[in-house]
């Protein structure tokens, strides 16, 4: 048995030394062939490479002479958002392009900005854009990040639901009369009205914003408590425990599996959610084709907005890269050309940031998004008034704190453990802010 | 009579302690088998660990999906084992022989480091180690996920101990025989101290393999994610790899088990001598 | 063992050499990361910035966030200490009876059922764990809290109290089988003859275990007592596989999160290390206190 042991233990360094040979050889062979330019591009959602690969079928078609090839890789949220941080502090390491969600953008404007500046692409085509997408990834002028989206936010309501509890959604006007029509639900079927998400800023944002207010002020000041956001979260906190037509999210949030299966199991009769939502129903509730309807956010007065701009992903090009000119370029005609805006919606679902193309014939396809939802293919025509109805959303350095705040300690102290009154956790959460 | 009884009651007590034990190991090997969706959406239910209606569906996408990148994360993971173990335990029973034998200035000093070392967390560290990656460039490589931790303090330890129980006979013969130091460690005592390499390569090996912060820190990219990386990687709501999670999470747990039952003897002793003082 | 004092001459350098590989690593991947770690968390870090603050960081530390850190890490560290040292010490003393005659393939087969648990990564732990803990009613968990009387919660996501739960559950289950063979390595040591005078004596089975097992296991428990409390203020995996780098009502947030939190998600690196520099004075501290009650540190020196 000794020798026997020993015996593998010399076999294990063996072979340990010849794989760290080998390990090292192998990077040295990394030479870069000749021929197309490949891009390095990252982003935590699998479903944007598609795009980006598209987009760059059209431009090798465009520039026969300066090929592109895109390495696209997706990681988790977190692990994608914290690499490029790393990659960013350390000077190495950071890809061609990359995805970079809203919430955590900021964190990349601190100190030197290690990003190219896109102005000389934005500029040109500014005035056809949704400005309020360019400004929040913008630091001192510059705009850093390029838009997938405008994110309008509406209501998905389940006509199935709704007509088994003789509500017409579109009489639905007012929150008042979204809470009625809440009530008529609970009542008369088995599901409830909607639900609202405990650890995400989704349920709670868009509504802030569609009553015009922030959670901090141009200046930088932090808004998270003033008495129009408390009063959002009252009315949220209100729906679930008082009015009794909500519960908080099945899995914590619109996007937990968990939550998919209570909604497609018909769990609740709407939901508000920005239009890049609409990719969730398709692909995750499939069985509810056919019965969703989209329609705008009720208003809180009658003048009031019926929707706002929420979320998003700013695409940007970290300056260390090898080809950070093509990759901006590249870049550029991805983002803000009309074929990529008609392709992010055909692609991906997006409603496109360029205003332009929101009354073409390209956006009035059939596709399977027009064949899911009951508007059909009258989505973009009946949906662009609100554009017109989104209020800007102030971003600073301390977003992606006062995000965290929101997710971990004010939804769940209030909704989930009922350990706080609205206005005590907002202003817990903007007294750390403040700090 | 009495004592017959009482010896059957705790072997029932026990028995029935350990079926709770492998409720978890049970549902994991039939998620496998399973849909993942479903799972993830209605989590392990009762009737899911019923043993009926397989799919082999979900193991089948684990070795397909993605250009099999499965294998990749298993390869990076074999690799990583590899080296680090053999290195690891090299270096470890050299410092711990050292440490046995010799009497020198500042011996008592280094046995408290170890032992110290031993036991401090080195999650507590993880931000300049990471920054001495980054300014070694060893960042997204496999020196940058082994470089650290080579020489493991418990094994200095447990093999400072076995070293410490061998005949110092020996070591004098040796040196009669006018063999250097070097050639009586390397010809004399480390052949003896083999049955401590078994143990201590398998508990090496076995904390490699699911090793999960440090590569977490370091390994930056898909290509060279390990097993518990490239699973973790799957745990996203944004994209539907549960078939893929919950398959690699038994196909990782698969070859320790088997392991684990034809050497259960060196998993015991590697562990049993650390805790009992030598 | 004493070690050899005879002296080898013009060989004095040798003992040096084997402990090299040691104070190498010792000095790269513990001294100077410690002293990096100080300097660090006296400074503002960011991409292209690094300016010293004086003590900004440690006072940004006075924060509820970090004192549920803080929290966390002292509850589950107790908690985990409460469970893994008695459970185990008697499951082994258990298993110890049965180990004589009859009972020995008994004994080796429940040994390693109870093993496999820490045989498993952390992160297929956490993916079972959650699947057996969703928030569906008809989960495993669920369904065994429905039939013991309780409503069926969300255990992610329903608080502190549920977390804490399902946290000290997650590591009863991984741990309990490594403590046992520590306990049944340390029962080895102990001379059957003591057992045996205590039955002429007239002793019972627990009081053999009260006044034999028990003491004579100390230093075996005082081991586990350490390597658990290490193991407590540097839990960061189960709640990372089970929650993601944040939680819900920072149910899952420890010392060590916090820091992973700061460095790599906020770019918060001056306050990461000011959290780390706490943790690392709270682990000294505690190891001077065990080295006060219990002279662990000192196993070394003999």
């Amino acid at each position: 048995m000794r020798r026997h042991t020993m015996w593998v233990a010399m076999v294990l360094v063996f072979v340990g030394a010849t794989t760290g040979l080998f390990a090292a050889g192998q990077q040295e062979g990394m030479e870069e062939a000749s021929g197309p330019v490949e891009l390095e591009l990252w982003t935590f959602q699998e479903i944007h490479i598609a795009f980006y690969e598209r987009m760059a079928e059209l431009w090798n078609e465009q520039h026969p002479d300066r090929q592109v090839v895109i390495n696209g890789t997706a990681y988790p949220y977190g692990d994608m958002h914290n690499n490029l941080l790393v990659a960013l502090q350390s000077g190495t390491g950071a890809p061609d392009i990359v995805d970079i969600e809203i919430s955590r953008f900021p964190n990349y404007l601190r100190g030197n900005v290690q990003l190219r500046s896109m102005n000389d692409y934005v500029d040109p085509v500014r005035d056809d854009f949704v400005e309020a997408r360019f400004d929040i990834y913008t630091k001192d002028g510059n705009v850093y990040g390029l838009p997938f989206h405008v994110g309008l936010t509406v209501m998905y309501y389940n006509t199935e639901i709704m007509d088994a509890a003789g509500v017409d959604i579109d009489s639905i006007d007012t929150w008042d009369d979204y809470i009625a029509a809440g009530h008529q639900v609970v009542d008369n079927t088995d599901a409830w009205m909607t639900t609202v998400e405990a650890t995400e800023q989704w349920s709670f944002w868009p509504l802030v914003t569609e009553r015009k207010s922030n959670f901090f002020g141009s200046d930088g000041s932090v808004q998270l408590d003033n008495q129009t956001n408390i009063e959002v979260l009252e009315m949220l906190n209100d729906m679930v425990r008082t009015e009794g037509i909500a519960r908080t999210a099945p899995g914590g949030f619109h996007h937990a599996e968990e939550y998919y299966g209570f909604m497609a199991d018909g769990g609740a009769a709407s939901i508000w959610m920005p239009l890049w939502y609409m990719g969730r129903f398709t692909d995750y509730m499939s069985d509810l084709s056919g019965k969703i309807a989209i329609r705008p956010l009720p208003r809180f007065t009658p003048d009031g907005f019926r929707s706002a701009g929420m979320g998003g992903t700013g695409t940007a090009v970290p300056t260390q890269g090898d080809h950070v000119e093509l990759a901006a370029e590249f870049l550029a005609f991805a983002k803000l050309s009309e074929e990529g805006n008609i392709l992010l919606w055909e692609e991906l679902g997006f409603d496109p940031p360029r205003k332009s193309v929101w009354t073409s014939d390209a956006l009035a396809q059939e596709n399977k998004y027009t064949d899911f939802f009951t508007n059909g293919t009258e989505i973009f025509r009946q949906m662009l008034p609100l554009t017109e109805e989104i209020h800007p959303v102030n971003m600073t350095t301390q977003i992606p704190d006062a995000i965290t705040l929101i997710q971990t300690e004010v939804m769940p102290s209030v909704l989930s453990e009922g350990s706080a009154t609205p206005a005590e956790a907002l202003r817990r959460a903007a007294d750390q802010l403040r700090q | 009579m009495e004592h017959r009884i009482a010896r059957i009651v705790v072997v029932v007590i026990l028995v029935a302690i350990a079926i709770v034990f492998l409720v978890p190991v049970y549902a994991l090997a039939l998620s496998a088998f399973r849909p993942g969706q479903q799972l993830l959406r209605y989590g392990i239910t009762p009737e899911s660990l019923l043993p009926t209606g397989f799919t082999m569906s979900s193991l089948h996408t684990l070795f397909t999906a993605r250009d099999g990148i499965f294998l990749q994360w298993f390869k990076n993971s074999v690799v990583l084992l590899v080296l680090r173990t053999s290195i690891s335990i090299m270096l470890s029973a050299f410092v711990g022989y050292g440490l046995a034998t010799y009497q020198f200035a500042g011996r008592k000093i280094l046995l408290s480091a170890v032992v110290f070392l031993m036991v401090v967390p080195i999650q507590i560290l993880i931000l300049p180690l990471f920054n001495l990656m980054i300014h070694f460039r060893l960042m997204n490589t496999v020196w940058g996920v082994i470089l650290p931790f080579l020489v493991l303090p418990f094994a200095v330890f447990f093999f400072r101990q076995y070293a410490g129980s061998l005949p110092s006979e020996l070591i004098d013969s040796g040196r009669v025989d006018g063999v250097s130091e070097f050639g009586i460690y390397f010809r004399i005592m480390m052949p003896l101290m083999v049955p401590a390499f078994g143990a201590m390569i398998i508990l090496i090996s076995l904390m490699s393999w699911n090793d999960f912060v440090w590569p977490l820190v370091v390994l930056r990219s898909n290509d060279m994610f390990t097993i518990p990386l490239g699973l973790n990687s799957l745990l996203t709501p944004y994209q539907d790899n549960y078939d893929m999670l919950l398959s690699g999470a038994f196909m990782a747990t698969l070859p320790v088990f088997i392991l684990f039952f034809l050497f259960q003897r060196f998993f015991v002793s590697g562990l049993g001598e650390g805790a009992v003082k030598g | 063992m004493p070690a050899l004092s005879r002296p080898f001459k013009n060989q004095r350098y040798v003992p040096y050499v084997f402990v090299l590989p040691f104070v190498l690593s010792a000095g790269l991947f513990f001294v100077y990361p410690v002293i990096q770690t100080i300097i660090m968390s006296f400074q503002e870090i960011a991409p292209g910035l690094r300016e010293f603050v004086g003590l900004d960081n440690y006072r940004r530390l006075a924060n509820p966030r970090f004192y549920t850190a803080l929290r966390n890490s002292f509850v589950y560290t107790f908690l985990t200490i409460a469970v893994l040292i008695p459970v185990p010490m008697v499951l082994a003393v258990l298993l110890n009876s049965a180990r004589s005659g009859a009972g020995r393939s008994a004994f080796t087969v429940l040994r390693g059922m109870l093993f496999l648990p820490a045989l498993m990564s952390v992160v297929v732990v956490g993916t079972v764990f959650r699947l057996m803990f969703a928030s569906s009613e008809s989960a495993i968990a669920n369904t065994v809290a429905q039939l013991l009387g309780f409503p069926p919660t969300e255990w992610l996501l329903a608080g502190p109290t549920t977390a804490m739960v399902l946290l000290v559950l997650v590591a009863t289950w991984r741990w309990t089988g490594i403590n046992i063979i520590y306990f049944l390595a340390g029962l080895q040591q102990i001379p059957n003859e003591l057992y045996e005078s205590a039955e002429l004596d007239g002793a019972n089975a627990f009081q053999k275990f009260r006044r034999i097992t028990v003491p004579l296991l100390r230093p075996v428990t005082v081991f586990v007592l350490t390597i658990s409390v290490f193991g407590g203020f540097a839990m960061f995996e189960e709640s990372f596989v089970l929650w993601g780098p944040t939680s819900p009502g920072n149910v899952g947030l420890t010392m060590v999160k916090y820091i992973y939190q700061q460095g790599f998600q906020s770019a918060q690196m001056g306050l990461g290390s000011a959290v780390g520099i706490t943790l690392l004075a709270i682990v000294f501290l505690v190891s001077l206190a065990l080295l006060k009650l219990t002279g662990f540190f000192r196993q070394g020196d003999e």
